[in-house]
């Protein structure tokens, strides 16, 4: 992994298009802004994370479980 | 299993274009190129850039999003407000951006489903929902609170036999 020290103020560009920036540092929190093409979605680690993990558990469901009868939801506002 | 799997209209269109999808699940199904869905940064986490819907009737609780370029690859997803009267979906303004969508109206909502044996084991991840786009599909992330990436589907179910107990 590179390590880089930077001050608020500076940045670091990532390839060509990507800045990343340090804002402001208070304590033990960084805030960054993160300037990336539109293509580029931009996520906090933990969240991509947690639905990475959730998508790949929700692949892993079996047709058989299912059914086209599933128990009517009471909730149903249309 | 009963009924043809067809996909969901999610668009219309008369086009006699027919892509062929593969699928471990279901086997081979055409499918009208116009209901074929652009995932242009694919599902978080595990790629993919071309899906279709597919449904066995057009009120069918559950939907299928499947790869049309990986016959394994398919995840159960359903309308939230069928299950969840007060979600909501916020995107941070870059967010809305990128993906094209200035109001609600622009998009149809759908959240992936973690099927499981048991009913009341069944999950809804509320956090990442799936946006579709004209026949572009987004997996975003919803900036409401309360928004669980696992979220009981049939909570319901499971308050019964805990209150017997």
């Amino acid at each position: 992994m590179l390590i880089i020290t930077r001050r608020p103020g500076e940045k670091i560009m990532v390839g060509e298009d990507v800045v990343v920036e340090v804002i402001e540092v208070s304590g033990s929190s960084v805030r960054i802004g993160i300037a990336a093409p539109k293509s580029i979605p931009v996520y906090r680690e933990e969240i991509w994370a947690a639905v990475q993990a959730e998508n790949r558990a929700a692949a892993a469901s079996d047709v058989a479980q299912l059914p086209d009868d599933v128990p009517t939801p009471t909730k149903n506002p249309q | 299993m009963s009924g043809p799997l067809d996909s969901h209209p999610t668009n219309g269109g008369d086009s006699r274009m027919a892509v062929t999808l593969q699928s471990s699940r279901f086997g081979e199904l055409q499918i009208p190129e116009e209901a074929v869905l652009d995932f242009p940064s694919g599902l978080i986490g595990l790629g993919g850039r071309r899906f279709a819907l597919l449904a066995r009737s057009d009120d069918s609780a559950f939907v299928w999003l499947h790869s049309m370029d990986d016959a394994d690859l398919a995840i159960p997803v359903t309308n939230p407000w069928r299950f969840f009267d007060d979600y909501a979906v916020e995107l941070d303004d870059d967010e809305a951006q990128r993906i094209g969508v200035t109001s609600p109206e622009d998009a149809t909502v759908y959240v992936t489903v973690r099927a499981a044996p048991a009913l009341e084991d069944f999950r809804a991840n509320l956090r990442a929902p799936i946006l579709v786009v004209g026949n572009h599909g987004h997996q975003v992330i919803n900036q409401a609170p309360d928004s669980p990436v696992r979220a009981p589907l049939f909570a319901d179910l499971k308050e019964e036999p805990s209150k017997a107990a």
